[in-house]
Protein backbone atom coordinates (compact mmCIF):
# COMPACT_ATOMS: atom_id res chain seq x y z
CA UNK A 1 0.00 0.00 0.00
CA UNK A 2 1.17 3.51 -0.77
CA UNK A 3 0.85 5.93 2.13
CA UNK A 4 0.24 9.67 1.88
CA UNK A 5 0.20 11.95 4.90
CA UNK A 6 -0.86 15.57 4.69
CA UNK A 7 -2.85 18.17 6.56
CA UNK A 8 -3.54 21.85 7.09
CA UNK A 9 -4.58 24.23 9.84
CA UNK A 10 -6.48 27.37 8.90
CA UNK A 11 -7.31 30.45 10.89
CA UNK A 12 -11.07 30.56 11.48
CA UNK A 13 -13.21 33.24 9.89
CA UNK A 14 -14.11 34.62 13.34
CA UNK A 15 -10.44 34.77 14.29
CA UNK A 16 -9.58 36.57 11.07
CA UNK A 17 -12.20 39.20 11.94
CA UNK A 18 -10.91 39.56 15.50
CA UNK A 19 -7.23 39.35 14.57
CA UNK A 20 -6.64 36.27 16.72
CA UNK A 21 -4.11 33.76 15.40
CA UNK A 22 -5.09 30.18 14.64
CA UNK A 23 -5.12 28.24 17.90
CA UNK A 24 -4.84 24.77 16.31
CA UNK A 25 -1.66 22.76 15.76
CA UNK A 26 -0.86 19.60 13.88
CA UNK A 27 2.13 17.32 13.69
CA UNK A 28 2.96 14.26 11.62
CA UNK A 29 5.93 11.98 12.11
CA UNK A 30 6.58 9.37 9.45
CA UNK A 31 8.98 7.16 11.34
CA UNK A 32 9.42 4.56 8.62
CA UNK A 33 7.47 3.08 5.73
CA UNK A 34 5.15 1.28 8.13
CA UNK A 35 4.81 3.66 11.02
CA UNK A 36 3.22 7.08 11.28
CA UNK A 37 2.32 9.23 14.27
CA UNK A 38 -0.28 11.98 13.86
CA UNK A 39 -1.55 14.60 16.27
CA UNK A 40 -4.01 17.49 16.15
CA UNK A 41 -4.67 19.89 19.02
CA UNK A 42 -7.15 22.73 19.39
CA UNK A 43 -6.22 25.55 21.74
CA UNK A 44 -9.30 26.92 23.47
CA UNK A 45 -8.82 30.50 22.31
CA UNK A 46 -10.97 32.09 24.98
CA UNK A 47 -9.94 35.24 26.85
CA UNK A 48 -8.88 33.15 29.83
CA UNK A 49 -6.53 31.05 27.65
CA UNK A 50 -4.27 33.68 26.05
CA UNK A 51 -1.48 31.21 25.27
CA UNK A 52 -3.57 28.33 23.99
CA UNK A 53 -1.75 28.36 20.64
CA UNK A 54 1.36 27.41 22.58
CA UNK A 55 -0.69 24.85 24.49
CA UNK A 56 -1.81 23.13 21.30
CA UNK A 57 1.70 23.26 19.84
CA UNK A 58 3.11 21.61 22.95
CA UNK A 59 0.31 19.02 22.93
CA UNK A 60 1.02 17.69 19.43
CA UNK A 61 4.74 17.58 20.14
CA UNK A 62 4.23 15.75 23.42
CA UNK A 63 2.02 13.12 21.79
CA UNK A 64 4.50 12.43 19.00
CA UNK A 65 7.45 12.33 21.41
CA UNK A 66 5.85 10.03 23.95
CA UNK A 67 4.38 7.61 21.44
CA UNK A 68 7.65 7.69 19.52
CA UNK A 69 9.48 6.75 22.70
CA UNK A 70 7.12 3.83 23.32
CA UNK A 71 7.67 2.60 19.77
CA UNK A 72 11.42 2.81 20.28
CA UNK A 73 11.30 1.08 23.66
CA UNK A 74 9.26 -1.81 22.29
CA UNK A 75 11.05 -2.02 18.93
CA UNK A 76 10.80 -5.57 17.59
CA UNK A 77 8.15 -6.43 20.19
CA UNK A 78 4.91 -5.21 18.68
CA UNK A 79 2.81 -7.74 20.59
CA UNK A 80 4.17 -6.45 23.88
CA UNK A 81 3.51 -2.84 22.90
CA UNK A 82 0.03 -3.74 21.74
CA UNK A 83 -0.68 -5.40 25.06
CA UNK A 84 0.70 -2.41 26.94
CA UNK A 85 -1.38 0.09 24.97
CA UNK A 86 -4.45 -2.06 25.40
CA UNK A 87 -4.03 -2.25 29.14
CA UNK A 88 -2.46 1.09 29.89
CA UNK A 89 -3.45 3.38 27.02
CA UNK A 90 -6.02 5.37 28.98
CA UNK A 91 -4.02 5.26 32.20
CA UNK A 92 -0.22 5.22 31.98
CA UNK A 93 0.04 6.58 28.44
CA UNK A 94 -2.55 9.27 29.14
CA UNK A 95 -0.84 10.10 32.44
CA UNK A 96 2.52 10.41 30.69
CA UNK A 97 1.04 12.81 28.12
CA UNK A 98 -0.72 14.83 30.83
CA UNK A 99 2.42 15.10 32.97
CA UNK A 100 4.76 15.95 30.09
CA UNK A 101 2.41 18.61 28.70
CA UNK A 102 2.20 20.25 32.13
CA UNK A 103 5.97 20.02 32.67
CA UNK A 104 6.66 21.71 29.34
CA UNK A 105 4.02 24.38 29.92
CA UNK A 106 5.56 25.40 33.24
CA UNK A 107 8.98 25.53 31.63
CA UNK A 108 7.79 27.66 28.72
CA UNK A 109 5.88 29.93 31.06
CA UNK A 110 8.98 30.49 33.17
CA UNK A 111 11.29 30.90 30.16
CA UNK A 112 9.00 33.50 28.64
CA UNK A 113 8.90 35.33 31.99
CA UNK A 114 5.12 35.46 31.85
CA UNK A 115 3.06 36.56 34.81
CA UNK A 116 3.37 34.34 37.88
CA UNK A 117 -0.07 33.64 39.30
CA UNK A 118 -0.21 33.03 43.03
CA UNK A 119 -2.82 31.09 44.94
CA UNK A 120 -4.35 32.08 48.29
CA UNK A 121 -1.25 30.79 50.13
CA UNK A 122 1.01 32.82 47.84
CA UNK A 123 2.35 29.69 46.16
CA UNK A 124 2.65 29.45 42.41
CA UNK A 125 -0.83 28.60 41.13
CA UNK A 126 0.06 25.95 38.57
CA UNK A 127 -3.59 25.28 37.72
CA UNK A 128 -4.07 28.91 36.73
CA UNK A 129 -0.96 28.75 34.55
CA UNK A 130 -2.08 25.56 32.79
CA UNK A 131 -5.46 27.15 32.14
CA UNK A 132 -3.82 29.94 30.13
CA UNK A 133 -2.53 27.28 27.71
CA UNK A 134 -5.68 25.10 27.56
CA UNK A 135 -5.89 22.69 24.65
CA UNK A 136 -7.47 19.46 23.46
CA UNK A 137 -5.50 16.62 21.88
CA UNK A 138 -6.20 13.99 19.23
CA UNK A 139 -3.57 11.40 18.35
CA UNK A 140 -3.20 8.40 16.09
CA UNK A 141 -0.41 5.87 15.66
CA UNK A 142 -0.53 3.43 12.77
CA UNK A 143 2.02 0.63 12.43
CA UNK A 144 1.90 -2.52 10.33
CA UNK A 145 0.85 -4.38 13.46
CA UNK A 146 -1.72 -2.14 15.12
CA UNK A 147 -3.54 1.17 15.34
CA UNK A 148 -3.66 3.28 18.50
CA UNK A 149 -5.96 6.30 18.83
CA UNK A 150 -6.12 8.87 21.62
CA UNK A 151 -8.63 11.62 22.30
CA UNK A 152 -8.83 14.21 25.06
CA UNK A 153 -11.49 16.83 24.41
CA UNK A 154 -13.48 17.56 21.29
CA UNK A 155 -12.64 16.82 17.66
CA UNK A 156 -12.97 13.74 15.50
CA UNK A 157 -10.90 10.78 14.40
CA UNK A 158 -12.62 8.99 11.55
CA UNK A 159 -11.81 6.12 9.24
CA UNK A 160 -13.26 5.96 5.74
CA UNK A 161 -13.04 2.99 3.44
CA UNK A 162 -15.28 1.30 0.95
CA UNK A 163 -17.14 0.02 4.00
CA UNK A 164 -18.17 3.60 4.82
CA UNK A 165 -17.39 6.18 7.50
CA UNK A 166 -16.77 5.17 11.07
CA UNK A 167 -15.57 7.01 14.15
CA UNK A 168 -12.33 5.47 15.36
CA UNK A 169 -13.15 6.80 18.82
CA UNK A 170 -16.68 7.42 20.02
CA UNK A 171 -16.03 10.39 22.25
CA UNK A 172 -18.54 11.83 24.67
CA UNK A 173 -20.46 14.57 22.91
CA UNK A 174 -20.49 17.74 25.00
CA UNK A 175 -23.03 20.37 24.03
CA UNK A 176 -22.11 23.97 23.43
CA UNK A 177 -18.57 25.26 23.64
CA UNK A 178 -17.21 23.30 26.59
CA UNK A 179 -14.56 20.64 26.16
CA UNK A 180 -12.24 18.48 28.17
CA UNK A 181 -8.81 20.00 28.36
CA UNK A 182 -5.20 19.09 29.05
CA UNK A 183 -5.13 22.05 31.38
CA UNK A 184 -7.37 20.42 33.97
CA UNK A 185 -6.01 18.66 37.02
CA UNK A 186 -5.67 14.95 36.19
CA UNK A 187 -6.82 15.58 32.65
CA UNK A 188 -5.75 12.06 31.74
CA UNK A 189 -8.94 10.77 33.36
CA UNK A 190 -10.91 12.26 30.47
CA UNK A 191 -8.76 10.64 27.80
CA UNK A 192 -10.28 7.92 25.64
CA UNK A 193 -8.10 5.46 23.76
CA UNK A 194 -8.67 2.74 21.21
CA UNK A 195 -6.35 -0.04 20.13
CA UNK A 196 -6.85 -2.39 17.22
CA UNK A 197 -4.59 -5.11 15.99
CA UNK A 198 -3.52 -4.88 12.36
CA UNK A 199 -6.24 -2.73 10.85
CA UNK A 200 -7.50 -4.62 7.81
CA UNK A 201 -7.99 -2.51 4.71
CA UNK A 202 -11.38 -3.17 3.15
CA UNK A 203 -11.17 -2.67 -0.60
CA UNK A 204 -8.40 -0.84 -2.37
CA UNK A 205 -7.91 2.13 -0.08
CA UNK A 206 -8.51 3.59 3.37
CA UNK A 207 -8.39 7.12 4.78
CA UNK A 208 -8.00 8.29 8.36
CA UNK A 209 -8.74 11.88 9.28
CA UNK A 210 -8.09 13.75 12.51
CA UNK A 211 -9.97 17.04 12.66
CA UNK A 212 -10.53 19.80 15.16
CA UNK A 213 -14.15 20.47 16.13
CA UNK A 214 -14.29 23.47 13.81
CA UNK A 215 -14.74 21.09 10.90
CA UNK A 216 -17.69 19.06 12.22
CA UNK A 217 -19.30 22.18 13.73
CA UNK A 218 -19.37 23.82 10.31
CA UNK A 219 -21.87 21.32 8.95
CA UNK A 220 -25.59 21.34 9.40
CA UNK A 221 -25.55 18.04 11.26
CA UNK A 222 -23.56 14.86 11.78
CA UNK A 223 -24.83 13.29 8.57
CA UNK A 224 -23.49 16.21 6.56
CA UNK A 225 -20.13 15.88 8.32
CA UNK A 226 -19.99 12.19 7.46
CA UNK A 227 -20.91 12.98 3.88
CA UNK A 228 -17.94 15.33 3.84
CA UNK A 229 -15.62 12.58 5.08
CA UNK A 230 -16.90 10.34 2.30
CA UNK A 231 -16.41 13.10 -0.26
CA UNK A 232 -12.78 13.56 0.78
CA UNK A 233 -12.25 9.84 0.46
CA UNK A 234 -13.83 9.78 -2.99
CA UNK A 235 -11.65 12.69 -4.10
CA UNK A 236 -8.55 10.94 -2.84
CA UNK A 237 -9.47 7.82 -4.79
CA UNK A 238 -10.26 9.78 -7.91
CA UNK A 239 -7.64 12.52 -7.96
CA UNK A 240 -4.94 11.36 -5.54
CA UNK A 241 -3.46 12.79 -2.38
CA UNK A 242 -1.51 15.61 -3.99
CA UNK A 243 -4.57 17.15 -5.59
CA UNK A 244 -6.50 17.07 -2.33
CA UNK A 245 -3.50 18.35 -0.38
CA UNK A 246 -3.04 21.23 -2.82
CA UNK A 247 -6.64 22.36 -2.36
CA UNK A 248 -7.06 21.57 1.31
CA UNK A 249 -6.18 24.96 2.77
CA UNK A 250 -8.62 26.79 0.50
CA UNK A 251 -11.39 24.30 1.21
CA UNK A 252 -10.94 24.47 4.96
CA UNK A 253 -10.91 28.27 4.91
CA UNK A 254 -14.16 28.28 2.92
CA UNK A 255 -15.65 25.75 5.30
CA UNK A 256 -14.89 27.96 8.29
CA UNK A 257 -16.19 31.07 6.56
CA UNK A 258 -19.50 29.49 5.58
CA UNK A 259 -19.73 27.39 8.73
CA UNK A 260 -18.99 27.97 12.38
CA UNK A 261 -16.09 30.44 11.98
CA UNK A 262 -13.71 28.46 14.17
CA UNK A 263 -10.15 27.45 13.29
CA UNK A 264 -10.09 24.18 11.39
CA UNK A 265 -7.41 21.53 11.19
CA UNK A 266 -7.64 18.34 9.17
CA UNK A 267 -4.82 15.81 9.06
CA UNK A 268 -5.07 12.84 6.71
CA UNK A 269 -3.33 9.57 6.22
CA UNK A 270 -4.39 7.78 3.07
CA UNK A 271 -3.41 4.30 1.96
CA UNK A 272 -4.05 3.00 -1.51
CA UNK A 273 -2.78 0.26 -3.73
CA UNK A 274 -1.71 2.53 -6.55
CA UNK A 275 0.98 5.15 -6.62
CA UNK A 276 -0.58 8.37 -5.37
CA UNK A 277 -1.33 10.76 -8.27
CA UNK B 1 -6.88 19.94 -11.36
CA UNK B 2 -7.58 23.57 -10.46
CA UNK B 3 -11.31 22.98 -10.95
CA UNK B 4 -11.71 20.61 -8.02
CA UNK B 5 -14.82 21.49 -6.07
CA UNK B 6 -14.80 21.71 -2.30
CA UNK B 7 -16.00 18.41 -0.89
CA UNK B 8 -18.60 18.30 1.74
CA UNK B 9 -22.16 18.37 2.90
CA UNK B 10 -24.30 21.36 3.68
CA UNK B 11 -22.50 24.05 5.65
CA UNK B 12 -24.31 26.12 8.25
CA UNK B 13 -23.55 28.71 10.88
CA UNK B 14 -24.32 27.61 14.43
CA UNK B 15 -27.74 28.58 15.77
CA UNK B 16 -27.85 30.69 18.90
CA UNK B 17 -31.25 30.88 20.57
CA UNK B 18 -31.98 33.94 22.69
CA UNK B 19 -35.08 34.00 24.91
CA UNK B 20 -36.67 37.01 26.57
CA UNK B 21 -38.82 35.66 29.44
CA UNK B 22 -40.93 38.47 30.78
CA UNK B 23 -43.03 38.72 33.93
CA UNK B 24 -46.31 40.34 32.87
CA UNK B 25 -48.11 40.03 36.21
CA UNK B 26 -50.20 42.89 37.58
CA UNK B 27 -47.37 44.31 39.68
CA UNK B 28 -45.42 45.05 36.49
CA UNK B 29 -48.20 47.36 35.33
CA UNK B 30 -47.31 50.92 34.45
CA UNK B 31 -43.74 52.21 34.37
CA UNK B 32 -42.10 48.82 34.81
CA UNK B 33 -43.64 47.09 31.79
CA UNK B 34 -43.38 50.33 29.86
CA UNK B 35 -39.64 50.47 30.52
CA UNK B 36 -39.25 46.80 29.57
CA UNK B 37 -41.10 47.37 26.31
CA UNK B 38 -39.07 50.43 25.43
CA UNK B 39 -35.71 49.03 26.50
CA UNK B 40 -36.02 45.71 24.68
CA UNK B 41 -37.32 47.46 21.59
CA UNK B 42 -34.28 49.72 21.64
CA UNK B 43 -31.81 46.83 21.93
CA UNK B 44 -32.95 45.22 18.68
CA UNK B 45 -30.81 47.33 16.31
CA UNK B 46 -27.75 46.65 18.46
CA UNK B 47 -28.46 42.93 18.50
CA UNK B 48 -28.86 42.98 14.72
CA UNK B 49 -25.61 44.85 14.36
CA UNK B 50 -23.78 42.42 16.66
CA UNK B 51 -25.21 39.50 14.69
CA UNK B 52 -24.03 41.03 11.43
CA UNK B 53 -20.54 41.20 12.86
CA UNK B 54 -20.58 37.47 13.45
CA UNK B 55 -22.05 35.71 10.43
CA UNK B 56 -20.90 32.36 11.83
CA UNK B 57 -23.63 32.40 14.46
CA UNK B 58 -27.29 32.52 13.54
CA UNK B 59 -29.03 34.54 16.24
CA UNK B 60 -32.66 33.47 16.74
CA UNK B 61 -34.82 35.43 19.17
CA UNK B 62 -38.16 34.76 20.80
CA UNK B 63 -40.27 36.07 23.65
CA UNK B 64 -42.11 34.18 26.37
CA UNK B 65 -44.48 35.99 28.74
CA UNK B 66 -45.98 34.78 31.97
CA UNK B 67 -48.66 36.09 34.30
CA UNK B 68 -51.80 33.99 34.82
CA UNK B 69 -50.41 31.12 32.77
CA UNK B 70 -47.63 31.53 30.22
CA UNK B 71 -47.52 31.81 26.45
CA UNK B 72 -45.15 32.44 23.56
CA UNK B 73 -45.37 35.91 22.12
CA UNK B 74 -43.16 34.71 19.29
CA UNK B 75 -44.47 31.29 18.39
CA UNK B 76 -41.27 30.06 16.75
CA UNK B 77 -37.65 31.26 16.71
CA UNK B 78 -37.18 34.36 14.57
CA UNK B 79 -33.99 35.52 12.93
CA UNK B 80 -32.88 38.65 14.80
CA UNK B 81 -33.12 40.69 11.59
CA UNK B 82 -36.82 39.83 11.43
CA UNK B 83 -37.54 40.11 15.14
CA UNK B 84 -40.05 42.76 16.17
CA UNK B 85 -41.02 43.52 19.73
CA UNK B 86 -44.73 43.47 20.48
CA UNK B 87 -45.49 45.67 23.47
CA UNK B 88 -46.59 43.61 26.44
CA UNK B 89 -49.35 44.41 28.94
CA UNK B 90 -49.29 43.47 32.59
CA UNK B 91 -52.09 41.85 34.59
CA UNK B 92 -52.70 38.69 36.55
CA UNK B 93 -50.51 36.53 38.81
CA UNK B 94 -46.96 35.21 38.46
CA UNK B 95 -47.02 31.67 37.03
CA UNK B 96 -43.28 31.33 36.62
CA UNK B 97 -43.49 27.54 36.72
CA UNK B 98 -45.68 27.56 33.63
CA UNK B 99 -43.04 29.61 31.82
CA UNK B 100 -40.35 27.08 32.74
CA UNK B 101 -42.55 24.29 31.36
CA UNK B 102 -42.89 26.02 28.00
CA UNK B 103 -39.18 26.77 27.97
CA UNK B 104 -38.29 23.13 28.67
CA UNK B 105 -40.34 21.98 25.72
CA UNK B 106 -38.25 24.22 23.46
CA UNK B 107 -34.88 23.31 24.95
CA UNK B 108 -35.16 19.60 24.27
CA UNK B 109 -33.33 18.01 21.31
CA UNK B 110 -35.18 18.35 18.93
CA UNK B 111 -36.39 21.07 18.41
CA UNK B 112 -32.98 22.32 19.59
CA UNK B 113 -29.99 21.16 17.59
CA UNK B 114 -27.09 19.44 19.35
CA UNK B 115 -24.63 21.64 17.41
CA UNK B 116 -26.16 24.91 18.58
CA UNK B 117 -24.31 27.44 20.67
CA UNK B 118 -25.46 27.63 24.30
CA UNK B 119 -28.86 29.32 24.41
CA UNK B 120 -29.28 32.56 26.34
CA UNK B 121 -32.23 32.84 28.71
CA UNK B 122 -32.99 36.29 30.11
CA UNK B 123 -35.67 36.30 32.80
CA UNK B 124 -37.20 39.59 33.95
CA UNK B 125 -39.37 39.55 37.07
CA UNK B 126 -40.49 41.87 39.84
CA UNK B 127 -42.28 39.49 42.14
CA UNK B 128 -42.68 36.11 43.72
CA UNK B 129 -43.94 33.08 41.82
CA UNK B 130 -47.54 32.22 42.58
CA UNK B 131 -47.34 28.66 41.27
CA UNK B 132 -45.11 25.72 42.15
CA UNK B 133 -42.12 26.67 40.01
CA UNK B 134 -39.60 24.35 41.70
CA UNK B 135 -40.56 21.16 39.92
CA UNK B 136 -40.58 22.74 36.46
CA UNK B 137 -37.31 24.58 37.16
CA UNK B 138 -35.73 21.28 38.20
CA UNK B 139 -36.99 19.68 34.95
CA UNK B 140 -35.57 22.58 32.96
CA UNK B 141 -32.17 22.28 34.62
CA UNK B 142 -32.08 18.53 33.98
CA UNK B 143 -32.19 19.06 30.22
CA UNK B 144 -28.78 19.07 28.52
CA UNK B 145 -29.43 22.51 27.06
CA UNK B 146 -31.08 23.61 30.29
CA UNK B 147 -27.79 22.95 32.06
CA UNK B 148 -25.66 24.59 29.42
CA UNK B 149 -27.82 27.64 28.82
CA UNK B 150 -26.53 31.03 29.88
CA UNK B 151 -29.11 32.12 32.41
CA UNK B 152 -29.44 35.76 33.35
CA UNK B 153 -32.13 37.28 35.57
CA UNK B 154 -33.10 40.90 35.98
CA UNK B 155 -34.60 41.56 39.37
CA UNK B 156 -37.01 44.48 38.99
CA UNK B 157 -37.76 46.55 42.08
CA UNK B 158 -37.33 45.78 45.74
CA UNK B 159 -40.14 43.22 45.96
CA UNK B 160 -38.54 40.79 43.54
CA UNK B 161 -37.59 37.43 45.03
CA UNK B 162 -33.86 37.29 44.35
CA UNK B 163 -33.66 33.81 45.85
CA UNK B 164 -35.90 32.43 43.13
CA UNK B 165 -33.97 34.27 40.44
CA UNK B 166 -30.71 32.94 41.82
CA UNK B 167 -32.14 29.42 41.71
CA UNK B 168 -32.78 30.04 38.03
CA UNK B 169 -29.36 31.48 37.14
CA UNK B 170 -27.37 29.23 39.48
CA UNK B 171 -25.15 32.21 40.05
CA UNK B 172 -25.71 35.24 42.26
CA UNK B 173 -23.65 37.50 40.01
CA UNK B 174 -26.05 36.94 37.15
CA UNK B 175 -29.04 38.26 39.08
CA UNK B 176 -28.92 41.88 37.96
CA UNK B 177 -30.58 44.49 40.14
CA UNK B 178 -32.82 47.06 38.52
CA UNK B 179 -34.54 49.29 41.03
CA UNK B 180 -35.47 52.07 38.68
CA UNK B 181 -36.11 52.71 35.01
CA UNK B 182 -32.53 53.75 34.22
CA UNK B 183 -31.09 50.64 35.85
CA UNK B 184 -33.62 48.38 34.13
CA UNK B 185 -32.79 49.85 30.74
CA UNK B 186 -29.09 49.40 31.38
CA UNK B 187 -29.45 45.78 32.54
CA UNK B 188 -31.66 44.86 29.59
CA UNK B 189 -29.11 46.38 27.27
CA UNK B 190 -26.30 44.43 28.92
CA UNK B 191 -28.24 41.17 28.89
CA UNK B 192 -28.85 41.58 25.17
CA UNK B 193 -25.09 41.59 24.60
CA UNK B 194 -24.73 38.14 26.15
CA UNK B 195 -25.51 36.70 22.74
CA UNK B 196 -22.37 38.17 21.23
CA UNK B 197 -20.26 36.84 24.13
CA UNK B 198 -21.64 33.35 23.66
CA UNK B 199 -21.32 33.40 19.87
CA UNK B 200 -17.51 33.49 19.80
CA UNK B 201 -16.12 30.12 18.74
CA UNK B 202 -13.70 29.89 21.67
CA UNK B 203 -13.89 26.73 23.72
CA UNK B 204 -14.23 26.63 27.47
CA UNK B 205 -12.49 24.05 29.58
CA UNK B 206 -15.01 21.68 31.11
CA UNK B 207 -15.30 22.41 34.82
CA UNK B 208 -16.54 19.70 37.08
CA UNK B 209 -18.90 22.06 38.89
CA UNK B 210 -20.70 23.02 35.69
CA UNK B 211 -21.59 19.41 35.01
CA UNK B 212 -23.27 18.99 38.35
CA UNK B 213 -27.03 19.23 38.43
CA UNK B 214 -27.98 22.85 38.82
CA UNK B 215 -24.29 23.72 38.68
CA UNK B 216 -22.82 27.14 38.20
CA UNK B 217 -23.61 29.03 35.07
CA UNK B 218 -20.74 27.95 32.80
CA UNK B 219 -20.32 31.16 30.90
CA UNK B 220 -19.75 33.29 33.99
CA UNK B 221 -16.07 32.50 33.51
CA UNK B 222 -15.86 34.79 30.55
CA UNK B 223 -18.51 37.28 31.64
CA UNK B 224 -16.88 38.16 34.94
CA UNK B 225 -15.99 41.80 35.17
CA UNK B 226 -18.33 42.81 32.37
CA UNK B 227 -21.49 43.10 34.41
CA UNK B 228 -22.53 46.74 34.60
CA UNK B 229 -21.89 48.66 37.79
CA UNK B 230 -25.02 50.04 39.45
CA UNK B 231 -23.01 52.91 40.90
CA UNK B 232 -22.84 54.35 37.40
CA UNK B 233 -26.58 54.89 37.38
CA UNK B 234 -27.62 58.33 38.60
CA UNK B 235 -31.29 58.09 39.45
CA UNK B 236 -33.00 58.55 42.78
CA UNK B 237 -36.41 57.01 42.09
CA UNK B 238 -36.61 53.48 43.43
CA UNK B 239 -39.35 50.96 42.68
Amino acid sequence: MIRSVFGESVQGASHIRSGKECQDSLKKVEKDENTVILAVADGHGSDSCPYSKTGSYVAVNVFCKILGDYLATYEGQPELLLTFLNREGDTKVAQAIDAEWKRRILKIHANCKREVVLDADLNKDKGAIYKMYGSTLLGLVITKDFLFAFQLGDGDIVKVSEAGVQNVIEAERILGTETYSLSKDQSWKNAITFVKKEDEVVGRSVMYMLSSDGLANSFKNDDEFKKTCNDYYALLNEHGAKAVSDHLKTWLAETSELGCGDDITALFVYYNQQESK
Amino acid sequence: MSGLKRPGGELASRPLHFFWIVDCSGSMHGEKIGTVNHAIQSTIPEMVSAAENNPNAQLMVRTLKFSTGASWVTSSPVNVEDFAWDDLDAEGVTDLGKAFELLSAQLTIPPMSDRALPPVLVLLSDGQPTDDYKKSLAELKKLPWGKKAVKIAISIGQDADDGVLEEFTGNKELVLQANNAAALTKMIKWASTAASLVSAPASISMDEETTAEGGANPVIVDMGGRIPDLDDIQEDDVW
